[in-house]
């Protein structure tokens, strides 16, 4: 496939027709592990889309699969309607990868000034070295640099043409707060301009402050897709907690109004709740004297862990205790 | 990948250990191993002396040497650090990687080549017409390519930690096969017949044929292009095939 090389390329171009991605039940195991299950979906141009999950939900094996570095065992996947394969060897897609691995012994700028040559639809080396902020290392040997750096010549080498698709697996693992700002400041040029950006991440705030759409992925299986606000609002957006004395009647709290979820600890109650003002006047109107009453909005954080809770349990598995602790992971 | 070719023999350039290394293994090799011998003492019946016939041999030993412990271990190595992902994500052809990495052994090989043909023009007076001092050097220069697509190949095939033995025994069997250190004009026919089906037999082959004064014989050529197809065309596939965790 031959694209001619346009040194003067100024931005994506406009999609039509077939989605940016479509994942049609596409499956991939490891022997008896199954790493991506039956997952279909499609994702549209400029849309700004988080891909999130624990370790091992299977995530980056969703991103090799989309970019063709792995092999679905079932289903297709489609990148602008061609295989990964097609649409790469276009220059339509650019990927930084949390594993890819940078070469040695050569110039950041000589490394970015590869990816140049090979890309169809490349920039002029020196702008792409200034959009990823690494103009001022230009000379710097490739292995003698920070993490930081290091992720930034990454995402130099994924933006180093007029891509239209951007992939983007953990992309500020190792960054301190400071420079995780700048780098989402840099990407957010890159949506601006029109380009659908896909991003793995299990930073919690980065997907509630930048993706448009979430997408949740545990045990290899899409069970969330959405804005970061209907996922709150499904997990239960509002946390009840009180303590009763004496017997505790489980039927009657569970037949609650809006309750999403419910936690018996001792004297005290945990309920998850998508409208808090309902279930707590309901709490009350059963006769119960709740004592330390507090509600609390979820983080999308607390959403997420009691998305892949009931994931989990719904799966038959051994379910991890805690529904919504704040910080467990 | 005009780009990638430079960029691969620029990185070899600049390992500067591994560039000495390689120059001076054969180089010392070759006076060792003519230490003994009289200058004008011939091997069987072939018409050469012990000198001629282990400056040809060793100028192959030391760029097969360069090339194939070069490259497997290297290659094997980059893809373990996720490099080769990451080059897969760019619009590269797989020809285009191991072209590039066949460039980068070849620039090592050269320099070992010479240094060793150097030493038994200078210290070990070998005299040679001038054509047949050009025609050995780009022989065998050419002929290491074919064990630089099999280092390329070895790298895909392997691990980081098991390409360097297993290049080891791919480099000990075909150099010993090949006549490189002790010379084939004593072994049984049936031997000397399989192993001018082997690579290292018909690269040394190169080289002694010129040092008689005769061209290259065209069966050596031909079983050193198969194996080059061979190897490069394995290489190539398997850069494009990888789909394991590299």
């Amino acid at each position: 496939m031959t694209v001619t090389a346009t040194n003067g390329a100024t931005g994506p171009t406009v999609q039509t027709g077939a989605p940016v991605v479509g994942f049609s039940g596409v499956s991939k195991s490891y022997g008896a592990v199954r790493a991506v299950a039956d997952v279909s979906l499609e994702l549209h141009p400029g849309e700004t889309v988080a891909l999130l999950g624990p370790n091992g939900a299977g995530k980056s094996t969703a991103l090799d699969l989309l970019l063709g570095l792995k092999n679905a065992d079932g289903g297709s996947v489609r990148v602008f309607g061609r295989t990964p394969a097609q649409a790469i060897a276009e220059g339509r897609v650019g990927a930084m990868l949390q594993s890819g691995g940078l070469m040695e012994e050569v110039t950041v700028r000589e490394l970015v000034g590869l990816a140049c040559e090979l890309h169809p639809r490349a920039y002029p080396v020196d702008q792409v070295l200034a959009a990823a902020g690494i103009a001022d290392i230009g000379s710097r040997m490739v292995n003698k640099l920070s993490g930081g750096q290091e992720q930034r010549v990454r995402f130099a080498l994924a933006t180093a043409g007029a891509n239209d698709l951007i992939v983007l697996d953990e992309p500020t693992v190792g960054m301190d707060v400071s420079a995780r700002q700048a780098f989402w400041a840099t990407m957010r040029g890159q949506v601006e301009e029109g380009r659908t950006v896909l991003f793995a991440t299990h930073y919690l705030e980065e997907a509630d402050a930048i993706a448009d759409r979430v997408l949740v992925l545990h045990q290899g299986r899409l069970i969330a897709d959405g804005t970061a606000a209907e996922i709150k609002a499904r997990a239960g957006a509002r946390r009840i907690t009180f303590d009763l004395e004496g017997a505790i009647d489980e039927a009657a709290l569970r037949a609650l109004p809006h309750l999403v979820g419910l936690e018996i600890t001792g004297p005290t109650v945990r309920i998850r709740s998508d409208d808090a003002d309902a279930t707590t006047h309901a709490v009350y109107g059963l006769g119960l004297y709740p004592r330390n009453l507090e509600v609390a909005g979820l983080g999308l954080e607390q959403a997420f862990l009691a998305i892949t809770d009931a994931a989990t349990a719904a799966n038959a598995y051994p379910a991890g205790a805690g529904g919504d602790e704040a910080g467990k992971r | 990948m005009k780009t990638l070719v430079r960029l691969e023999i620029l990185r070899t350039l600049r390992n500067r250990k591994f560039m000495f290394f390689s120059m001076m293994y054969p180089a010392l090799l070759f006076v060792i191993s003519t230490l003994g011998t009289g200058k004008d003492k011939e091997v069987g019946d072939l018409g050469l002396t012990y000198v001629a016939y282990y400056m040809v041999a060793m100028a192959a030993f030391g760029a097969m040497t360069a090339v194939l412990m070069g490259n497997a271990e290297r290659i094997a190595r980059e893809r373990e650090k996720g490099w080769v992902r990451q080059l897969r994500l760019t619009a590269l052809p797989g020809r285009g990687y191991v072209t590039a990495k066949i460039a980068a052994a070849a620039t090592v090989s050269l320099p070992s080549i010479l240094i060793v043909l150097i030493l038994g023009a200078t210290v070990k007076s070998v005299h040679m017409a001038a054509w047949q001092w050009i025609a050995i050097a780009v022989s065998t220069w050419a002929g290491s390519l074919v064990f630089a697509a099999l280092g390329v190949a070895i790298g895909y095939l392997a691990t980081a930690d098991a390409a360097r033995p297993i290049s080891m025994v791919f480099y000990f069997g075909l150099a010993g096969l090949g006549g490189l250190w002790v010379p084939v004009t004593g072994w049984p026919d049936w031997l000397q017949t399989v192993i001018g089906y082997l690579p290292g037999r018909p690269y040394a082959a190169l080289g002694q044929s010129i040092e008689l004064g005769d061209a290259p014989h065209a069966k050596d050529i031909a079983v050193l292009a198969c194996y080059l197809a061979l190897f490069a065309g394995t290489a190539a596939w398997l850069y494009r095939k990888d789909t394991r965790k590299a």
